[in-house]
C-alpha cells in the first residue's frame, strides 16, 4: 500500500499543474503590459510554488477584481486547487461546480472536482468526473494520474514479478 | 515443471535476491538445464507508468556470462512491451552468476532469463 500513500502524498502537484495556463497567460501579458490581473497571476504563481494560502489568499483577491469570464473562471479553478491543497475539500468542490457551471467543458475542473471526490471517499462521483475529464482531455497527465489514484483506491494491486531461467541457452547467433 | 517453482519466502535458494525499491512480490521459476547458476539475481523495478495503468507485461533477456560470472553482450530477445525492456536489462547487467570452475570451458552459448510483470489484487482491510 506504499504507492497508494505515494500517489496521495502527490496531489498537490496533481493539482499544481492544473494552473499552468494561468501562469502561462499571464507571462505571455507580462511582455508587452505586465499581467492583467496581478492578484490572480501572483495568487496562481504561489499555488504552483506550493503556497497554498498565500495563493488562495491573492486569488480570492483577483477573482473579486476580475475585469473578464475568463479571468474569472481561471481563477475559481485555481481556487478549487487551492483549497484541495489546503485540504478544504468541499470548499474546492464548491469552485469546480462554480467553474463547471459556467463552462461544462473545463476538464481541469473536472480533474480537481474528480480528485477532491476521491478525498472524501466519494469514488462514484469521482468516476463520473473522470470520464467526463477524459472524454474532453483524454491524453491530459493530471487526469491519467486521478485515475490511477482512483484505481489504487478501489482495487488496489502488488507487483508481481516472476523471474524464470527455464529457458537458460540461446545460440550466438540469434538476435 | 511445477517441482522448478521456488518462492522467495522459502529462502532455500543458493543464491541472494536483490528487491527493488517497489519491493514486488517475486517468484523464482529455477532452470535446470543450464550450464551456468546464478549467485546475485537482482529483481527489476516494476515500472511505476506501467503499473498506474495496469499495464503486465513479459521480457526474455539474452546474455553472456563470462568466466567470472559478471553478465555482458545482454539484449532483448523478445518482448510484450517496451516499458519493461530497460528495467530488465539493467536487472540482468546487475545480477552474477556462479564463476566457472578452472577445470571447465567456457562455452560461447548465450544464457536468457524471461521476466514476467504481472500486477495481483490486494485485499483493501
Amino acid at each position: 500500500m506504499n504507492k497508494v500513500t505515494t500517489l496521495w502524498l502527490n496531489c498537490p502537484v496533481v493539482v499544481c499543474l492544473c494552473l499552468a495556463a494561468a501562469v502561462a497567460h499571464g507571462q505571455e501579458s507580462k511582455t508587452v503590459l505586465g499581467p492583467s490581473n496581478t492578484d490572480l497571476y501572483y495568487g496562481a504563481k504561489a499555488l504552483l510554488a506550493g503556497d497554498a494560502e498565500e495563493g488562495v489568499r491573492l486569488t480570492l483577491l483577483g477573482v473579486q477584481r476580475a475585469a473578464n469570464s475568463r479571468d474569472r473562471i481561471t481563477g475559481m479553478s485555481n481556487l478549487c486547487a487551492g483549497y484541495i491543497m489546503l485540504e478544504q475539500y468541499e470548499i474546492g468542490v464548491s469552485y469546480c461546480d462554480k467553474v463547471l457551471a459556467r463552462n461544462d467543458q473545463h476538464w481541469r475542473s473536472y480533474s480537481n472536482r474528480a480528485l477532491a471526490n476521491l478525498k472524501l471517499g466519494r469514488f462514484e462521483e469521482t468516476e463520473a468526473d473522470l470520464q467526463k475529464a477524459e472524454a474532453i482531455a483524454p491524453s491530459a497527465r493530471t487526469v491519467k494520474v486521478v485515475r490511477s489514484m482512483l484505481l489504487d483506491a478501489t482495487n488496489p494491486v502488488a507487483p508481481l514479478i516472476v523471474i524464470d531461467d527455464r529457458r537458460q541457452a540461446a545460440d550466438d547467433d540469434e538476435q | 515443471m511445477n517441482n522448478n517453482r521456488l518462492f522467495i519466502a522459502a529462502g532455500i535458494m543458493a543464491f541472494s535476491i536483490a528487491l527493488a525499491q517497489d519491493e514486488p512480490i517475486v517468484e523464482y521459476v529455477a532452470g535446470d538445464e543450464g550450464e551456468r547458476r546464478p549467485l546475485h539475481t537482482v529483481v527489476p523495478a516494476y515500472p511505476e507508468k506501467a503499473r498506474r495503468a495496469r499495464v503486465e507485461g513479459e521480457v526474455e533477456v539474452c546474455f553472456k556470462v563470462n568466466r567470472e560470472g559478471r553478465t555482458s553482450r545482454v539484449a532483448v530477445r523478445r518482448s510484450t512491451n517496451r516499458a519493461f525492456e530497460k528495467p530488465s536489462r539493467d536487472a540482468v547487467r546487475a545480477s552474477t552468476y556462479r564463476p566457472l570452475p578452472k577445470d571447465k570451458k567456457l562455452s560461447g552459448i548465450k544464457t536468457c532469463r524471461t521476466f514476467r510483470f504481472h500486477l495481483e489484487a490486494v485485499t483493501i482491510d
